[in-house]
């Protein structure tokens, strides 16, 4: 009972129900457009890596000299690139 | 006469750039105003060949190619360039960035690969070697820039592959600023920092390059094409495509510059079999000379003759340099 007198303990009380109460305002307001926001930043991501970088796929796009100098920074997204360029598809796709 | 009253009327170019098929004397010219300029206009030059047949080392009589700023005479610089190596080099530096920002001992095999892969691309070549004559004016300083052209489309191609580029840097520019707006509006619904865009800022300077020089290449104030032929009719029909392409590029040439014209007595020489084989190059010399000045009227600006031995050396540079400047026009 001592310890609900601490101001310390109420104050870092009192932020957790603020963060929590922000969670669910995020969550009901904003998760949402934040998803979409990532989801088409995603897609402009790949369009991008397939116009620099076409070529590891076997599509020519440009002489890859100013493309090399870009390469360093798609390194860790040339996995998920990949799989998702040769991701088999159907109708669902459209769907979900 | 030749080339002199060009210069007297220009003024101060800062680029020069000859153009035509290969083996009619680019590099003869190159070297041929270079030499001039630098000793008795007193110019800083440097004259660079992107022409992979290393032809300046063969005039200048120095192995030069691939071996950076060589300096020949006092304010005359050459350069020619390994493109090889530039691309083995770049492709290097691009493993190098990749192991330090990852911290990795060994790259990916197929992202290794792929980098390897792109020295067989024809194109890459061309690439280099404008990339490296961007960075040659732009960093070394001097006031005159002769340029030695590759004999592949008149070196002119070059150009119009820099417009593409540049048009293809504008797109994926346009499309990561596109993709850098949603990441911004993510990270500030759920309150985060918005990290800086590494690849815009590398495409930004990618772009700034490109452009900055693109745009000195085609400014007639400060560059100066000029195209050579031999009077041949491949030559000729070579040379009329080429202001085709000058056109479609919207550059304008400065000149053409005539080069291994044999003397015109000998069209009319007489004696044994070596004469007669002399006459009838010379006639039909004669004949292509005329077609040279219908179709291509008020455009010679100089003309060189064929030398009795290979221009090559100081001594013989410095007599091209002479007919080149002051010879006979057509």
């Amino acid at each position: 009972m001592a310890d609900s007198k601490d101001p310390t303990t109420s104050k870092s009380r009192g932020r957790k129900v603020r963060d929590a109460a922000k969670g669910v305002m995020y969550g009901m307001a904003a998760h949402g457009h934040v998803t979409a926001a990532l989801r088409t930043r995603m897609y402009l991501e790949h369009l991008f890596m397939f116009i620099t970088l076409g070529d590891m796929l076997g599509v020519p796009v440009i002489p890859p000299y100013y493309s090399l100098r870009i390469l360093p920074y798609a390194v860790p997204n040339i996995k998920s690139w990949k799989q998702r360029v040769f991701r088999e598809r159907d109708f669902t796709d459209q769907v979900f | 006469m030749g080339l002199s009253t060009y210069f007297e009327k220009k003024g101060d170019a800062g680029i020069v750039i000859f153009a035509g098929k290969g083996g009619l004397g680019k590099t003869t010219c190159s070297a041929g105003l270079s030499h001039y300029m630098a000793s008795k206009r007193n110019r800083k030059v440097l004259c660079f060949s992107t022409d992979p047949q290393a032809s300046l080392s063969d005039i200048f009589d120095r192995d030069i190619f691939g071996k950076g700023l060589i300096s020949v005479i006092p304010q005359l610089d050459v350069v020619e360039i390994d493109a090889d190596r530039r691309v083995a080099d770049y492709q290097e530096e691009v493993k190098q960035k990749i192991r330090s920002m990852y911290g990795l001992t060994d790259i990916p095999a197929e992202i290794e690969e792929y980098i390897d892969s792109t020295s067989a691309e024809p194109a890459m070549y061309e690439s280099a070697t404008y990339d490296a004559m961007a960075d040659l004016v732009s960093t070394s300083g001097h006031d005159l820039y002769v340029f030695d052209m590759p004999p592949f489309g008149h070196g002119v191609r070059m150009i119009a592959m820099a417009g593409i580029l540049s048009k293809w840097v504008g797109k994926i520019t346009e499309a990561r600023e596109k993709a850098q707006e949603y990441e911004a509006v993510a990270a500030t619904l759920k309150g985060a920092k918005i990290s800086e865009d590494e690849v815009l800022r590398e495409l930004q300077e990618i772009q700034t390059k490109i452009t900055r020089f693109t745009d000195l290449m085609v400014d007639q104030r400060r560059t100066s094409f000029f195209m050579v032929l031999i009077p041949e009719r491949m030559a000729i029909l070579d040379t009329e495509r080429a202001l085709e392409m000058f056109d479609a590029l919207g550059l304008q040439m400065a000149g053409l510059i005539v080069n291994q014209v044999y003397p015109k007595e000998l069209a009319d020489a007489k004696g044994g079999e070596a004469v007669e084989f002399l006459r009838n190059r010379a006639r039909m010399q004669q004949k292509y000379l005329d077609e040279i000045r219908s179709k291509f009227a008020g455009k010679v600006v100089a003309m060189l003759p064929m030398y009795p031995r290979e221009p090559r050396g100081m001594d013989m540079i410095e007599k091209v340099s002479q007919d080149l400047l002051f010879g006979p026009a057509l």
